[in-house]
């Protein structure tokens, strides 16, 4: 089954600007964005250097550009930017689901409505679980059964997102006969 | 709390605020208490006059807990066909009134983090409402009234001071209100509310949009807009009547006046309560009930706002 | 005369649950016909209709003192059962004030509420409480408002806020649920929390069903009834604890299944909010045991057809897959195929 028919988890589009914004505002996880924007208009672009930077923050090639150590270093930033920003902002987002979600949360809590932000899935399409019984967070999860970092437990990664935890549950796959687990499938990489 | 039929009221005060505004406080008939009000929220008010009867939509100007008493403040219409006159001239004190259940069709946005309300005229009545919630909420907001001139006192006196936030804008003959200035430069996060005439509540909307505000930010009062247009002919499929809806009343008006019991409830378009089977004609959708595709199916009207483009509607009802 | 409440019963370790014969003659049984499909089946909450659970705002029935201990013991072990988003404590204060004016207008023998302005005085006289607080301060009570009314009503409760066109699941107390999880869905939107039902929502059910909410006016409540089955009468069948409760589906037996299996029926009702222009969703569960509903020969015989009828679907999705075989054949030996009258009322005055 496609994972694109889950109807808790959004179909992402590719990024297009909103002409009805005012001022435009890209974050993405990587260096390597692509964003289409009509000439006249400007876009300022945030984004994470890559692991060869290993801590620098990477030189910005035009005003236009912030360059940031970490998805973390962005987002703190971003949280800070948002609680100053005017109506008119529109926000793209670039990067991993963990990414688009933290922040689309963030951007939330600033007063922002999901027809303000804009977001785009790129690199991995491996899947942060949540453990439904610890809580648990098992990150970049690529199989279709998990052993739980936090309790052990061999979680089916079942097909029902959140958007506020930026993850799929998991839920002990042999909880009413102990020992039945299947053989765990490479799925989402 | 479940609410069984109408409210029965009776007429405690009528208070002259101007030469055309009246407030009217009504208080339960048998004592006891109203229902806890919606912020924003009206009531239809059933008034019976000798030769017929008007079931009219008046924002309360009541915060939702003053139980004991709801009040309306009613502005009295030159050419009024919806019953203000009546209200204005007839009502009188200990008058018996049927109220329905206080609707919600103009809420405040749970996650704004801030409110700009913006009114025109007798469209002030439902942030009358909305200001003490705001207020015990802690909630950052702005008021701006839009009156002419010689109103500037009155709708002062109703806001009752001259707190931080609220403003009065007298706007002469022929001025347009700067909307552009109360709308720039607003936090991200800030939501606008208007009521009031239907050009001053396009004329929010477009600024708003035009400043980058998306549908969402922005919400308008949806009842009381121009309910009418070219005559029309409606005939009751069940029963054969046929009923002549004039240029100046809605469908649903021309029902009641002949005593048949229509459903309804906000008499806006927006409830969606009213909606009934249309069988033949072309009807002229003005409802926010029906979504595109329902309107172009033209297999149901909302008759309390919606007319028709063709000479005659027939109806399964 | 009031409710004899069945204090000592409980719905974990030795499941001393049972119902009297009066209170399974006024089960809420949630079949009207032979077959069952996902409908939009929602009607006005008026205080009448078919079973007498619907003749009050909020139904408490024999098991309340129990449900509120079980609740009590849910949240001890995990107290994120109740959460609500920050936005909601207007719609906190509406939840309270609606079940204490439901509660106190329909058992004023169990119930009393007192009013001064904002000083109120609330009397639940089943769990022993008098508290005097002041309306909207939340300070003055012991935990907030939507915890401390939830924690004396049975069922779960959920809070949807109203925005952007769509209902979002903001805040609720789930101690009693049928397989979902409040921590991971708070915060959805209304189909993205109902994801994971099948076949629903390709034939509109949940477009209408939202449509229809977004409408849903102050004062005129509604209601569905919805059902799944559970082994054992335990209330929390949460997916949190699911390794708890999960082996219990493999116990069934022919000898044991008129005892362990039960019927479990959801009344769900839907209340709009004055204040917070939110929607108070009722979830009040009721189980009965196989054995109990083979005492209504319509229960029985209906009950046969629509499981031996139901989708292999919903056979999967509501988790009937280790017994659904064994509860059709026993029931199969128990229906002569007679026609049965439409409608859920039992046709009969006494058990047999």
């Amino acid at each position: 089954m496609s994972d694109q028919s889950i109807k808790s988890r959004p179909v992402y589009q590719s990024l297009a600007m909103d002409l009805s914004g005012l001022r435009h505002l890209l974050v993405s996880d990587s260096p390597a964005y692509r964003f289409e924007a009509p000439p006249d208009r400007e876009v300022e672009v945030w984004f994470v250097a890559g692991p060869d930077q290993e801590g620098r923050i990477p030189p910005s090639e035009t005003v236009h550009e912030r360059g940031f150590r970490s998805p973390r270093h962005l987002i703190d930033r971003l949280d800070h930017r948002l609680a100053q920003e005017r109506m008119g902002l529109r926000l793209y987002v670039s990067g991993t689901e963990d990414f688009l979600w933290d922040v689309f949360n963030t951007a939330q809590r600033a007063g922002m409505t999901k027809q303000e932000i804009f977001q785009c899935h790129s690199g991995t399409r491996a899947r942060r679980v949540a453990c439904v019984h610890c809580r648990t967070f098992n990150h970049g999860v690529t199989t279709t059964i998990v052993r739980c970092d936090g309790c052990g437990a061999n979680l089916f990664v079942r097909d029902h997102f959140s958007r506020r935890l930026s993850a799929f549950m998991g839920v002990k796959i042999d909880a009413e006969v102990a020992g039945e687990v299947p053989p765990a499938e490479q799925a989402y990489s | 709390m479940i609410l069984d039929g109408k409210l029965s009221a009776r007429v405690a005060e009528i208070e002259r605020l101007s030469p055309t505004l009246k407030r009217f406080r009504f208080v339960p008939e048998k004592g006891g208490a109203f229902p806890t009000s919606p912020p924003g929220a009206h009531v239809l008010v059933t008034l019976r006059g000798p030769d017929r009867v008007w079931q009219n939509a008046y924002s309360l100007v009541t915060p939702p807990d003053q139980r004991d008493h709801y009040a309306i403040v009613v502005r009295r219409v030159p050419d009024s066909r919806g019953g203000s006159h009546f209200l204005h001239d007839r009502l009188e004190i200990g008058d018996a009134v049927e109220l329905s259940a206080p609707a919600s069709l103009f809420p405040i946005a749970s996650l704004a983090r801030k409110h700009i309300l913006i009114a025109g005229g007798i469209g002030l009545t439902p942030f009358l409402s909305y200001r003490p919630v705001l207020a015990s909420r802690g909630a950052a907001y702005e008021l701006h009234q839009f009156c002419a001139p010689d109103e500037v006192e009155t709708f002062r006196g109703l806001l009752g001071s001259d707190a931080a936030g609220i403003h009065v804008h007298g706007v002469g003959r022929g001025e347009r209100p700067d909307l552009a200035a109360l709308l720039a430069d607003q936090p991200l996060g800030t939501h606008v509310y208007t009521c009031g005439p239907q050009g001053l509540m396009d004329a929010v909307e477009e600024t708003a949009r035009g400043l980058g505000w998306t549908p969402h930010a922005i919400h308008r009062e949806s009842f009381g807009g121009d309910k009418g247009g070219e005559p029309f002919t409606v005939t009751l499929a069940r029963s054969g009547r046929s009923i002549a809806v004039g240029a100046s009343q809605t469908l649903l008006e021309a029902l009641e006046g002949e005593g048949i019991e229509a459903p309804c409830l906000c008499r806006g378009g927006a409830c969606g309560v009213c909606l009934l089977p249309l069988v033949e004609g072309i009807p002229d959708h003005r409802d926010h009930v029906l979504s595109d595709a329902e309107k172009a199916e033209g297999r149901l009207i909302a008759t309390c706002v919606s007319r028709a483009r063709s000479e005659t509607l027939v109806l399964d009802f | 005369m009031g409710i004899q409440f069945k204090t000592d019963e409980t719905f974990r370790d030795d499941f001393s649950y049972r119902n009297s014969d009066a209170a399974v003659l006024r089960f809420p049984f949630p079949f009207g016909e032979d077959k069952y499909m996902y409908s939009v089946n929602i009607e006005p909450h008026v205080k009448a209709g078919t079973s007498p659970a619907f003749e009050h705002a909020f139904d408490v029935d024999e098991h309340y003192v129990a449900e509120c201990r079980e609740r009590a013991i849910v949240l001890d072990h995990d107290p994120k059962r109740c959460q609500v988003l920050a936005h909601m404590m207007p719609a906190q204060w509406d939840t309270l004030e609606l079940l204490m004016e439901s509660l106190s207008a329909d058992y004023p023998e169990h119930f009393s509420l007192t009013r001064d302005g904002t000083a109120w005085h609330w009397i639940n006289r089943p769990l022993g409480l008098d508290q005097r607080f002041v309306f909207g301060d939340a300070s003055t009570l012991p935990c907030e408002p939507f915890e401390y009314i939830t924690r004396q009503a049975q069922g779960d409760f959920t809070l949807q806020d109203q925005r952007d066109d769509n209902l979002y699941v903001d805040g609720g107390m789930v101690t009693t649920q049928a397989d979902w999880s409040l921590e991971f869905d708070i915060g959805m939107s209304f189909h993205e929390w109902h994801g994971p039902v099948p076949l629903a929502h390709e034939i509109g059910v949940f477009d209408r069903a939202l449509q229809y909410l977004l409408r849903l006016q102050y004062g005129h409540p509604v209601r569905r009834l919805n059902w799944t089955m559970t082994i054992n009468p335990r209330l929390d069948t949460s997916p949190e604890n699911y390794p708890d409760w999960g082996p219990d589906r493999t116990t069934v037996t022919p000898e044991n299944i008129a005892g362990k299996l039960h019927l479990r029926v959801e009344l769900q009702t839907l209340f709009r909010l004055p204040r917070s222009n939110a929607i108070l969703f009722g979830i009040r569960c009721y189980l009965i045991s196989l054995q109990d509903i083979e005492r209504v020969e319509k229960w029985r015989k209906r009950l046969h057809r629509v499981l031996a009828s139901l989708p292999p679907e919903l056979v999967e999705y509501k988790g009937l897959t280790r017994f659904h075989g064994m509860a059709v054949s026993r029931l199969a030996a128990l229906d002569d195929g007679a026609p049965l009258s439409l409608g859920i009322q039992p046709d009969q005055a006494r058990l047999e």
